[in-house]
């Protein structure tokens, strides 16, 4: 919850803060505190989206190269078949090196790497200056970084996770995989999903907020609509993950049994609320890559792409259609013949608006102009092994054939075609925006040659796969005639891997000694982010982008820098680079002025904060503290207190860095408000709240359904409430109905800047938080008498559990609660009361979901 | 071969469009049905992609003849014609694709409706870390080892005693998850006497790769002949080399 204490800051405004103003990268110096990007401090304070992006960038690569490592351990394993005892690695490392592959590609590096473009390159599309939230972007980008390291940590704590990447129960409970690492790989997990929560809440808050004038919906380029669907995705499945980790974290720290194997049909949920997020993930993988060809296509195809809209509208399906299908990965549990129809439906409905996309790319290239740069050449080798992944997956829609495919290496084959196809379209990507990024040239031909070898080196790793499909998965002991198939794939591993030091090294080199570019390298690029320099400027534009006249133009105030203003409006430089890569004559920019209306600006944004970084550390220590527990103990002993004091000093550098975050003065973005269906006028702050709370209520769902579940195949009616008395349950109800009401006290008190009147309300519904919390204690203390803990049974462990969450979710509201009454009793929120309506709207949904707690726990 | 699974499938199925008999056969069927449509379309759909990218290739002069119109930098997005061409690709693919699954859903319905109860052979098969027990209707059981008669079709209850496995003959194309607490069904028939084996398909722990069982196809009498021998309650045990060896190898 805590992810909401730094959002009213941002977006609101605080008293007395400095200005923290930019220029332009190269002019930054000039008395202010924001450092150079030579500078190694810059790169810790940094909120910045561009910096951001660059950092996601580079750090995601770090992590393919992790998760290639492990490949790469496989594949020599899998060069023969290996009888016991003849194993390289051993049959626990290899399933750590399987589950560790899956888990690092997937979550560490793939979706990182497309956000990193989505965080460099979406703001500049839009119009905006910045994410609207920049601490809660840094943020983001450190949470996972340390994500990151904590999965790392996991190898040295007696072993990672080695239930693969789907992590079914009840395999992954302590009794089959004690290890320590196990649980901090997890705990990384629920981490890097805090991340994608910030990130999420960030982007869709800036993606429908921030737009220029005229750029509607409608109007936004191909690459944003990718990248708003998929962060729309992403909120909703990483919630259902985020539950879903939760109770197992829950087992394996503290002894709940919701996925133990004596549990009723404890296995089964774990597929249901992992598939739930995981049929999305697909998709949320995917899309960036398909934004990113749709936008290489038309510019070295020097066309617009065919059916626009009916490709907008492909996606829009498929987004939503994807929470409708993840049953589909469960054709061989007990589902009876009607669900596996409904599923097997959904299935192919989904597959459709696929091809639909994919044929429109292919027309987009009739009568254009082709040139086969390294980005095309990387966006229709991607293309290509997409159809190719495609057509194979179809074979998986039909059930009679699933059944023999499950498990095999014809689905590693095809996920692999489809998700490595996705990377391909991202490496494409990448070449198409290194100009922008560093402002130089990529070397064509070592591009080219980085192309050719990757492409060879893909289909002989994974084509051959299909040929040897009979294996099954996560083996390494397969029928002997198979191995001709898996050499070639080694083979082809190693083709694969090493093509990438050839891209390494270019884009090291080309970084520093590659040819300047002008704005626009690319001939027929239409998007905003060519408009600017390479690399644009610190805020982006110098003056205000708008599209209202059918076109980018910048209306530049008289005072403003009328040279920079002048760069984007023509772009004359010549070839630049190998590759026929030319200056753009086609341009539609122009440049307009504008009286200036108003002469005061207030103050400038601000661009450095530390305490992002602060903060991710101390979650990172409070997670790495707590991974040993078990039954809720620490383990005995030095190593015992040395975890403990870990995590209570992450504790505490959490809440300290929390509490300056709120402190410090910092400014989002200034903006005057373009298109913003469909939350025009309201605040930033505001919607940044209710998307997160919109996840908060998935989050609770997947809580609320793995109860309604788990009490199904118990049987409903057999299954007792676990407090006996439901009277402390009533109470609580009455007490939280009621500071509801304070809270919307406060909040009239605040508009009739009646500050008395504020802090009592606050304070009261301080005090009533309280006596809900002892109430509950003293409940729990008496059911912990009777016998009744977290680990007792599946009941109690549901009980414990849910209304634990959201008890936390209590302690969170009263300990921003408790910061609004200390600042107001100084005579904040009279001028500026947002923080307070949007503490109200968070207090108001947790009162909420007690009143679905409540009869579901106490009465039914 | 299969003959003896009548049943009472409705009309359709017995009209020879829809394969019927052991899962080989009905697996086979599909599966080279969709490889051969599966090449050619892909190969259709390549070749065009390729032929495309070569034909309007820069410098080709073709393309520009034909549009002048060529995208701006900072226009606002808006789409080419051709939508008509897409439509008629977008309802042809709709149409392969559909008509191929609803084909196969046909031969689900056979295959989820299994072969009938008083000519089939009920056995229980149970995965734990790392094998399968087997249990028949006398009670007795086998660990390790699956005998069975050829051209009887066998209807197996799958669970597991621990973590979640997944019970699959390759060979005779059947498999069905194993899990904790819940039983799943499958079928088979075998139409050839031999030995076959049974493997785990979900990973479930260390020995995962190992995880494997004999699967003995003996003629109908001599089948009889064993199962007469077998009382209630005995059971015999078979672990395959590569189990043993790996139990062996693995630290205590
Ligand atoms: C770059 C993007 C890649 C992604 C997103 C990716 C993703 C995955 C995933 C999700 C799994 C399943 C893990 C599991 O079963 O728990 C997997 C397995 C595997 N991957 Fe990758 N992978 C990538 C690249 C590679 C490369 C480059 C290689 C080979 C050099 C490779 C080789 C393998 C192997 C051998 C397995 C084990 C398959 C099995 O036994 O089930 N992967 N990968
Ligand atoms: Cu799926
Ligand atoms: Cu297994």
């Amino acid at each position: 919850m805590s992810d909401t204490d730094p959002e009213r800051t941002d977006g609101g405004t605080e008293v007395g803060s400095e200005v923290v103003a930019g220029g332009h990268e190269d002019d930054h110096d000039h008395g202010h505190d924001f450092p150079g990007t030579g500078s190694i401090k810059r790169w810790f304070v940094t909120t910045n989206h561009k910096d951001v992006g660059i950092l996601y960038i580079v750090t995601s690569l770090f992590f393919l190269v992790l998760g290639g490592v492990l490949a790469w351990l496989m594949r020599i394993q899998l060069w023969a078949p290996r009888a016991p005892g003849e194993t390289i690695l051993a049959p626990v490392a290899y399933n750590q090196a399987v589950s560790a592959h899956g888990l690092l590609m997937v979550f560490w590096f793939l979706s990182p790497f497309a956000f990193g473009f989505a965080n460099y390159i979406v703001p500049l599309q839009l119009g905006a200056k910045d994410l609207a939230f920049p601490r809660l972007n840094a943020l983001s980008y450190w949470l996972y970084l340390f994500s990151g390291i904590l999965f790392g940590v996991s190898f040295f704590q007696g072993g990672t996770f080695s239930g693969g990447w789907t992590m079914y129960a009840p395999l992954n409970v302590p009794t089959f995989t004690p290890d320590v690492g196990a649980s901090t790989a997890v705990l990384a997990l629920v981490l890097f999903v805090a991340s994608v929560t910030v990130s999420s809440v960030n982007f869709l808050t800036t993606m429908h907020r921030m737009r220029a004038e005229g750029l509607t919906l409608r109007n936004m380029p191909l690459f944003s609509w990718t990248i708003l669907l998929t962060v729309w995705m992403m909120l909703f499945a990483f919630a259902a993950l985020l539950a879903a980790l939760m109770v197992l974290s829950a087992d394996r720290l503290l002894g709940t049994t919701y996925f133990a194997m004596e549990s009723p049909a404890g296995a089964l949920l774990w597929t249901h609320l992992f598939w739930f997020f995981g049929h999305p993930e697909v998709y949320i993988v995917f899309f960036p890559a398909l934004g990113v060809m749709a936008e290489v296509f038309q510019t070295f195809t020097g066309r617009r792409i065919v059916g626009r809209k009916w490709f907008i509208i492909a996606m829009v399906l498929v987004a939503i259609q994807s929470f409708v299908v993840w049953m589909h990965h469960m054709f061989l549990t007990s589902i009876n013949l009607q669900v596996k129809t409904l599923f097997m439906i959904t299935t192919i409905g989904i597959s459709l608006p696929f091809d639909l996309m994919v044929f429109a790319l292919i027309y987009t290239m009739l009568k254009g102009k082709i040139r086969f740069t390294t980005p095309f050449l990387f966006v229709f080798g991607a293309l290509l092994l997409f159809i190719i992944g495609g057509i194979t997956g179809v074979f998986l829609g039909a059930v009679v054939l699933d059944y023999e495919f499950r498990g095999t290496y014809w689905v590693v084959a095809h996920f692999h075609y489809v998700m490595v196809g996705g990377v391909t379209a991202l490496v494409g990507g990448l070449y198409y925006w290194f100009p922008k990024i560093t402002g130089r040239m990529y070397d064509e031909f070592l591009g080219k040659v980085h192309f050719a070898a990757y492409f060879v080196g893909f289909n002989l790793l994974y084509f051959p796969l299909f040929v040897a499909w009979e294996t099954p998965r996560r083996v390494f002991d397969y029928a002997p005639e198979l191995a001709p198939w898996h050499q070639l794939a080694t083979i082809g591993g190693f083709v694969l891997g090493l093509s990438f030091l050839i891209m390494f090294y270019n884009l090291f080199k080309s970084a520093f000694t590659g040819d300047p570019v002008s704005d626009n390298p690319w001939e027929y690029a239409t998007t905003a982010e060519w408009a600017v320099s390479s690399p644009p400027p610190l805020e982006n534009f110098e003056g205000t982008p708008t599209y209202r006249d059918g076109h980018l133009s910048f209306i530049l105030d008289r005072e403003s820098d009328v040279t920079g203003g002048a760069t984007a409006a023509d772009g004359s430089g010549g070839a630049t680079a190998g590759g026929g890569v030319a200056t753009s004559p086609h341009t539609a920019v122009t440049t307009e002025y504008e009286p200036t209306v108003e002469a005061t600006e207030v103050e400038g944004p601000s661009h450095a904060s530390i305490w992002p970084f602060v903060l991710s550390l101390g979650a990172f220590l409070i997670l790495l503290g707590i991974s040993p527990l078990q039954d809720a103990a620490f383990p005995e002993g030095m190593m015992g207190a040395a975890y403990a004091t870990t995590a209570v000093a992450g504790f505490g550098v959490t809440l300290g860095s929390l509490i300056a975050m709120g402190l410090e003065p910092f400014h989002g973005p200034v903006f005057d408000e373009g298109e913003a269906w469909p939350f025009s006028g309201i605040d930033n702050g505001k919607v940044g709240m209710w998307i997160f709370l919109a996840s908060d209520v998935v989050l609770f769902g997947g809580f609320l359904g793995a109860y309604i579940f788990t009490r199904f195949a118990f049987g409903w009616t057999g299954w007792q409430p676990v407090p006996d008395d439901p009277i402390p349950g009533l109470v609580n109800t009455y007490i939280l109905l009621t500071s509801s009401f304070t809270v919307v006290l406060a909040l009239v008190a605040a508009e009739k800047k009646h500050k008395l009147g504020l802090v009592t309300s606050l304070g009261a519904t301080f005090v009533l938080g309280i006596g809900f919390l002892v109430n509950k204690a003293l409940e729990w203390q008496h059911l912990f008498h009777e016998g009744l803990w977290l680990s007792t049974n599946v009941r109690t462990s549901t009980f414990f559990l849910t209304t634990g969450l959201h008890a936390a979710h209590v302690i969170a509201g009263l300990i921003i609660a408790l910061y609004l009454t200390a600042r107001a009793w100084r005579g904040a929120y009279l001028e500026d009361n947002r923080s307070v309506e949007y503490f109200g709207l968070y207090w108001h949904f947790v009162d909420i979901v007690w009143l679905f707690l409540f009869p579901l726990f106490y009465i039914l | 071969m299969g003959t003896t699974l009548v049943g009472s499938s409705p009309l359709f199925l017995q009209s020879g469009l829809v394969p019927r008999g052991s899962r080989i056969i009905v697996f086979e069927s599909i599966f080279e049905v969709f490889l051969l449509l599966g090449t050619l379309v892909g190969v259709v759909v390549i070749g065009y992609m390729l032929y495309n990218a070569y034909k309007y290739r820069s410098g080709a002069t073709k393309g520009d003849e034909e549009v002048g119109d060529r995208p701006v930098l900072g226009e606002l997005p808006t789409g080419s014609g051709g939508g008509r061409k897409l439509a008629t690709s977008f309802f042809m693919s709709m149409i392969i694709v559909v008509s191929l699954i609803s084909w196969t859903y046909l031969t689900l319905l056979y295959v989820e409706e299994g072969p009938s109860a008083d000519n089939s052979l009920d056995i229980e098969a149970e995965g734990y870390q790392f094998g399968w027990r087997f249990t028949y209707p006398n009670g007795h059981t086998t660990d390790g080892v699956l005998r069975i008669p050829a051209e009887q079709p066998v209807r197996l209850q799958v669970t597991s005693a621990d973590v979640f496995h997944n019970f699959g003959i390759p060979e005779l194309r059947v498999k069905t998850d194993a899990i904790p607490g819940q039983e799943t069904e499958t079928w088979f028939v075998a139409n050839e006497t031999g030995t076959y084996t049974a493997q785990c398909y979900e990973l479930c722990g260390a020995g995962h790769s190992y995880m494997s069982a004999e699967v003995i196809v003996m003629p109908p009498d001599e089948y009889e002949e064993w199962y007469e021998s077998t009382g209630n309650g005995s059971s015999e045990s078979v672990s395959t080399e590569n189990q043993t060896a790996f139990v062996e190898a693995r630290p205590a």
